[in-house]
């Protein structure tokens, strides 16, 4: 009998005589344990678990293929676990992410209405409770709790799809440098064997490290030297001889780790630096064919690692030529690749770019100095803009300029005149590093943003306190210096004036406020996108100027009227919380939101590089999904709550 | 009263419920694969084990359609029996007394159930049990028992733990309790929770039934018929009456 194409079976009535069948208790438990659907009530999570199918999967199956799987519906995991992962075109395995009990899979590419982004299959045998894709989207659209969930989540894990993309796009693959923990076996990196029998004596073990200048020694038992049952390293030393005061006639079985924990030889070097960050041992055995023929430390393959950004540094840092500092930077684009490879987000890649710049600038000067000898004065190097706020993606113009020591009226023709040769060779250098010229001209070689302490101050009492809008509204990026080089301490000093000076005087905040209530969310009334009229970004849409913007103007009006000195937007707005200007969930909202943006921004220029364009900001609503839609106009539906806000604060002041 | 009806049924010979049920299985293809089949996992509550003079005061059941379990078809009633001994059904069932007197008789929840299990195949854990007093049932009732073909999931756990664990001790780990739902599932490490009515019982037993299937598929039992061979061979060999 064929019974495939059965109708389907009646619904019967419960118990409690309702026309539905009713989901079992423990199924409606489990829904209620598992994120994010525990934050259903009740009689959603029992409508839910109607929908529900149970399957199960031995250990081992493929639950979806990368780029070819329809998503059809949500995985659950009630038992069991998974691995995450994608091959490259060589056929090795780049990424791995364990999944377990209580986790969700496929809920991107269902929201994204994509195929399956990663490769899942089975480790273990595991049971699934599976949502339907149309419910699922269902519970996405009408339930808030839900889609804040994945709205958060979403955030990073569209980066990391970003990234799988990349990935596959072999953006990574260019050089064979990069890429070393993915594709090096434990056994290159592995160091030759040293070994001693078990009942060596402590002290005769260290003569035999020290001659040999190695840090640990694997110990084997007499009747079968061939097996190792443990390692000491220079750990053991430390901890269990000196401070224990033991005596070094003792065998060497006495403090030794046993036993030897292994990895195979051919095992990929990430998955041995995950080993050891597992289980906190830095010293493993390299084992071929059932025997132990060398060691692996922690340390081997980070020096391994060449374009890490803790190499990178050490290399800028140890230039002494300015041409060297050139070749170095366009490194950094490499590494860039490899911290995103490595996992990274939007805010991690500002941050280490950041960090990259200012080494870069430091050995500039540092260089500088020894061409034109030392500051008359002492000075700091200010960053300004994006820059400043540390929210630079990729494309970084100079923003820079100087404030120097108030010098003596004798010294001052001598000290314009250094700074003055400095600057423009200090820009030019920059230029040479792949920094572009500011088009504004905000650059330290322009003498007006080279100036003493006292300049400075002026400069910015004017800004402050002058009634001038639009003067103001042009100076506002000068509010987001931060110190990159030098005297930190000149810094404090102008931020201790602008705070002073803003207790003063109100006009900058209620001006720049006054303009910040004239920005227009990018929303009409008809709830569609406003996207660029004219030119060559027609139909595109500025998330930079449009988007991102209005949560920077906030953020440096509020931070202003409230002498919060940071300069970081994501910062600024958590001391505004904290000064319980904004309330939390509120603040929230504005932190989703902008890291959203965040987020679409940085896959939006790394794709541009990808395809070899210059990055802009200029994303194509059409491109986006339906629930990316959705979510952006959610967050950019924040800027209204901005607004009113705002309203507030200005006739407050 | 019921034993006029039962005369009644008798002279009418058997009830349509029964001979359409088994109209249903008179060209059963013993050849179709596991997973083509749909399946209803079941447990019945009992006020004990004597067929005699014991009743069924709860049915729960949950369906599988390939391979997997349709939380959105599942069957749950108490039954309010004949003759209740208040105390015991208590005791074994956290069923009250009050919800056995507000439930419906058999009469009403059998034709519904039959409904239920339509053309599926019946899984249960010891099957035997519940068949047994489910044919009791229609037998009195509708003078017939139901043709669905039943899998007992002990004894394809038996066959599991021998085809492809290699363990030969099927029948004395029976005697002791080894083969009781709660402990085959810990053991296999199912999902598992403390079931408290035979809704529940029936899903632990769903879990086990798929993953059974699933596993038993690796070592070549694919059909109903083979999954029936594998069952004889052991009843054979722990010499244990036929089926599973």
């Amino acid at each position: 009998m064929a019974v495939k194409d059965r109708r389907k079976g009646p619904r019967v009535p419960s118990i409690n005589g309702s026309e539905h069948a009713v989901a079992p208790d423990v199924a409606v438990a489990f829904l209620k344990n598992t994120m994010p659907f525990r934050e259903l009530d009740d009689d959603a999570l029992r409508d839910l678990a109607l929908h529900c199918k149970i399957d199960f999967f031995p250990k081992g199956t493929r639950l979806l293929t990368y780029n070819e799987s329809e998503i059809t519906h949500l995985f659950l995991v009630q038992r069991g676990g998974v691995r995450a992962f994608i091959t490259d075109d060589d056929g090795e395995i780049v990424l791995k992410d364990y999944r377990g009990v209580g986790s969700n899979i496929g809920a991107l590419g269902i929201i994204r209405e994509t195929k399956a982004n990663l490769n899942i299959e089975t480790i273990e045998d595991t049971f699934c409770y599976l949502i339907p894709r149309d419910i699922f989207k269902e519970l996405v659209r009408n339930e808030s709790a839900i889609s804040h969930f994945y709205l958060k989540s979403f955030s990073d894990n569209v980066v990391a799809t970003a990234y799988t993309e990349l990935r596959k796009n072999k953006l990574t693959r260019r050089s064979t440098e990069e890429l070393l923990l993915f594709n090096t076996k434990a056994a290159e990196l592995s160091k030759p064997l040293f070994s001693v029998s078990a009942t060596t004596s402590i002290q005769e073990c260290g003569v035999i490290m020290a001659r040999q200048g190695i840090g640990s020694l694997l110990v084997y038992v007499d009747e079968d030297p061939g097996s190792m049952i443990g390692i000491i390293t220079d750990t053991d030393f430390r901890t269990k001889v000196i401070a224990e005061g033991r005596d070094t006639r003792e065998p060497v079985s006495s403090i030794m780790s046993s036993p030897l924990k292994t990895v195979p030889a051919d095992m990929l070097c990430f998955d041995v630096l995950l080993k050891m960050m597992t289980i906190s041992i830095h010293h493993l055995g390299v084992e071929q064919s059932g025997r132990v023929t060398g060691v692996i430390t922690s340390h081997d393959i980070m020096v391994q690692q060449g374009n890490s950004p803790y190499y990178l540094f050490k290399e800028i840092a140890a230039q002494s030529e300015f041409e060297g500092l050139y070749l170095l930077s366009e490194k950094i684009s490499g590494l860039v690749r490899n911290i995103i490879n490595e996992g990274a987000k939007a805010g991690d890649i500002a941050r280490m770019i950041a960090l990259i710049n200012e080494r870069i600038i430091s050995q500039i000067l540092i260089l500088l100095h020894r061409q034109l000898g030392p500051a008359p004065v002492r000075y700091s190097w200010l960053m300004f803009g994006s820059e400043g706020r540390i929210e630079q993606t990729f494309k970084t113009d100079q923003d820079n300029g100087i404030v120097y020591e108030e010098p003596n009226p004798d010294q001052r023709a001598e000290v314009e005149k250094y700074f003055g040769v400095f600057g423009e060779q200090a820009t030019y250098h920059l230029l040479k590093c792949g920094y572009p010229s500011c088009p504004d001209n905000v650059m330290v070689s322009n003498p007006e943003w080279c100036q003493s302490i006292t300049g400075w101050k002026e400069q910015f009492g004017k800004w402050i306190e002058q009634d001038e809008s639009h003067e103001q509204i042009g100076a506002s990026i000068f509010f987001d210096f931060r110190h990159g080089y030098g005297t930190e301490q000149l810094a404090v000093d102008l931020r201790n004036h602008i705070i002073t000076c803003c207790r003063r005087s109100n006009t900058i905040v209620e001006n720049l406020g006054r303009y910040f209530l004239t920005m227009q969310a990018p929303l009409s009334f008809f709830e569609q996108f406003i996207v660029e009229q004219n030119g060559d970004h027609k139909d595109r849409l500025d998330i930079k100027l449009r988007g991102l913007a209005p949560f920077v103007d906030f953020a440096r009006v509020l931070s202003l009227k409230y002498g919060i000195r940071q300069t970081n937007t994501l910062t600024r707005l958590k001391r505004l919380s904290a000064k319980k200007v904004v309330d939390k969930d509120f603040y929230l909202d504005m932190v989703d939101a902008y890291e959203l943006q965040m987020q679409l921004r940085v896959i939006h220029q790394l794709s541009q590089i990808e395809e070899g364009n210059e990055p802009d900001d200029y994303i194509l609503p059409e491109q986006l999904s339906d629930l990316e839609k959705r979510m952006l106009k959610d967050g950019f539906s924040v800027i209204g709550k901005m607004q009113s806000l705002m309203r507030k604060e200005i006739e407050e002041a | 009263m019921r034993a006029i009806l039962d005369k009644l049924a008798l002279l009418r010979g058997r009830d349509r419920l029964i001979i359409s049920n088994n109209r249903n299985f008179e060209r059963f293809d013993y050849q179709t694969r596991l997973e083509d089949h749909s399946y209803v996992v079941f447990d019945t509550e009992l006020t004990g084990l004597n067929p005699k003079k014991d009743e069924i005061i709860a049915i729960g059941a949950v369906r599988i359609r390939n391979l997997q379990i349709d939380l959105a078809e599942t069957f749950h009633y108490y039954v309010k029996p004949e003759n209740l001994d208040h105390t015991r059904a208590t005791l074994i069932h956290q069923i009250t007394p009050q919800q056995l007197e507000e439930a419906p008789p058999l009469e009403t929840v059998l034709p519904m159930f039959l409904k239920f299990i339509e053309q599926d195949l019946l899984v249960g854990h010891y099957v035997t049990i519940d068949s047994t007093f489910l044919n009791r049932a229609t037998r009195q009732l509708y003078n017939g028992t139901v043709a669905n073909p039943s899998l007992d999931t002990m004894r394809m756990a038996q066959i599991y733990k021998r085809t492809v664990l290699g363990d030969y001790h099927g029948s004395q780990q029976i005697a002791d309790g080894r083969y009781n739902l709660q402990k085959l599932s810990g053991e296999l490490n199912l999902p598992y929770f403390e079931a408290h009515d035979a809704l529940e019982d029936a899903l632990q037993t769903a879990y086990l039934f798929i993953f059974l299937v699933k596993k038993l598929r690796t070592v070549g039992i694919k059909t109903i018929r083979e999954l029936f061979a594998a069952g004889k061979e052991i009843a054979m060999s722990a010499r244990k009456p036929d089926g599973i």
